[in-house]
């Protein structure tokens, strides 16, 4: 399996309730890239209830124009949230489990800009 | 002098844009049919491509990406093969259609058959596109199909009522036709204007060319005098249908009715410019739309890419370029009308303009891109007004397209 393949599939909580599917997957960088290649680490799965398509960007909270297409697309993927891979019990072919007392972070991300 | 050159992607994308084989024929079929009761399409059309060829060619400048990166990044390998299958798709119908309208002209010059010129005029394409270098590509082919002003020129020494002619300005359907093809060739027209392929050329030129932040006004000048130069030929083509074929009840159907109302304007030496014109600007038309099927498969792929490097550097990328090539000219082989085939492309064109259009838009407004040179506010909101249009449009032009026949 790939991690490519997760995306679009529906996530439940512990007593197997719908919470949404999983439309991103979010990854931290340790320390700086190597000489060859960064080291990602899967940091978690961005779970949405609306919509599974790309957020285009707009997960950043820096990003606010044009207003009417950031308000659209983030409209459509309101509710959504970032679960931890700690909080991840199961990740099968057609669903992924939670873990009892999972925490929902926001999806947002500050926007470091360098100007 | 190097000012008046600097235009020179402007002018050829613009050419490439408004007058190529397909839009000669469009324009004097609109203005032979509708009169100038469209013009107000292609002014629509010329501020729409002058906002996001604008953008894309300031995204290229800021952050040193051309547009179909943009588009893969920001909309994904599905969405952006998606984008690439349609632009890819209508460009190579344009390659076939501009080497199909090289071989027409240089029928009207030399009264040799068509199909035989379609070799020289791929071969000319191919070896212009390996060999010449960027820069003199763009001149000598913008300049030269600069000599299509002739029509304007024409239309002076028809010497036509202007009063009625401004009469016709206003939108509105003529008694012999319908709502429906008024609607279809309106959105072939917007289509014409605005197709991508004018924006993958014009923010690969810019690369191309290595334009950086301090070559912003440049750009600028570029968007403002190409764009609206390329509007202002393909109008004086039409007014020069809507005063001599309208009347006389001349449908075009050729290359040699579009060029009627020149030779009975302004004479041989009319004639002689408006040959030298349609060559020079379908033969820019071929090299733009080759190179930007070249430019689009190489980066989604991620291929290295650009006239800059050597062919053996960007091996993929020229040999892209010549399957294409050589994929044109088997089409045109088999007789068909090359100018049918570029009238179908532009239709399919505004299809394929909103999963254009939009990354661009997104992109030039984030500053991780871009820095300090983001959208401004009336960009932004010209922008989402066009993204409106393009979306109506790309959404009524199959229904339109069976609805009309094709605007039969």
């Amino acid at each position: 399996m790939i991690l490519g393949d997760l995306l679009g599939t529906p996530v439940h909580d512990p007593d197997g309730g719908w919470l949404g599917r999983v439309a991103d997957a979010r990854f931290v960088l340790d320390g700086p890239p190597h000489q060859l290649m960064a080291e990602p680490r899967l940091l978690g799965l961005v779970v949405s209830p609306h919509s599974v398509a790309s957020f285009l960007g707009y997960e950043r909270n820096g990003l606010t124009h044009p207003w009417l297409l950031a308000r659209i697309l983030r409209w459509r993927h309101r509710g959504s949230f970032l679960v931890l891979w700690e909080d991840i019990a199961m990740v099968g072919p057609r669903s992924v489990r939670l873990r009892p007392g999972f925490t929902r972070y926001s999806t947002a991300l500050e926007d470091r800009r360098q100007v | 002098m190097k000012r008046l050159l600097g235009v020179a992607l402007g002018v050829l994308t613009a050419i490439g844009g408004f007058v190529d084989i397909g839009d000669l024929v469009t324009n004097a079929v609109v203005g032979s049919r509708f009169g100038l009761s469209m013009v107000w399409v292609v002014a629509v059309g010329v501020v729409g491509i002058c906002l996001f060829a604008n953008m894309s060619g300031r995204v290229a400048a800021a952050s040193g990406r051309a547009t179909f990166e943009v588009i893969r990044e920001r909309l994904g390998a599905r969405a952006g093969l998606a984008n690439l299958s349609a632009s890819f798709l209508i460009n190579l119908m344009t390659v076939t259609a501009e080497i199909g309208g090289v071989a027409l002209a240089l029928q009207l010059a030399s009264s040799v058959y068509y199909l035989l010129w379609i070799p020289v005029a791929a071969l000319a394409v191919w070896l212009v596109i390996w060999r010449v270098r960027f820069t003199i590509m763009e001149n000598v082919a913008g300049l030269l199909g600069l000599t299509l002003i002739v029509f304007a020129v024409a239309l002076f020494l028809l010497k036509p009522d202007w009063g009625a002619l401004a009469g016709q300005l206003a939108p509105s359907v003529p008694e012999q036709e319908t709502v429906w093809t008024y609607s279809y060739y309106a959105i072939a027209l917007f289509g014409a204007a605005m197709t991508p392929y004018e924006v993958f050329f014009f923010s690969s030129g810019a690369v191309e060319e290595g334009w950086t932040v301090k070559d912003l006004l440049q750009e600028r000048i570029n968007v403002l005098v190409g764009f609206p130069l390329g509007g202002l030929l393909s109008v004086a083509i039409a007014a020069c249908a809507a005063v001599v074929l309208l009347p006389a009840g001349i449908s075009v159907t050729s290359l040699s009715q579009v060029i009627l109302p020149v030779a009975e304007g302004a004479g041989k030496l009319g004639l002689a410019f408006v040959l030298v014109g349609i060559v020079a600007a379908t033969f820019g038309a071929a090299l733009e739309t080759t190179l930007s099927s070249g430019y689009t498969l190489a980066q989604f792929f991620g291929w290295s890419w650009g006239k800059f490097r050597r062919p053996a550097e960007a091996a993929r990328f020229h040999v892209a370029m010549i399957v294409c090539l050589l994929i044109g000219m088997a089409v045109l082989a088999t007789g068909v009308d090359p100018v049918q085939v570029t009238e179908y492309s532009v239709v399919f064109s505004a299809i394929a303009l909103p999963l254009t259009y939009l990354p661009v838009l997104i992109v030039a407004n984030d500053p991780q891109y871009m820095h300090e040179h983001v959208n401004g506010r009336v960009v932004n909101v010209l922008g989402m007004v066009y993204l409106v249009i393009i979306l109506v449009a790309s959404l009524a032009a199959i229904p339109l397209m069976i609805v009309t026949g094709a605007g039969s």
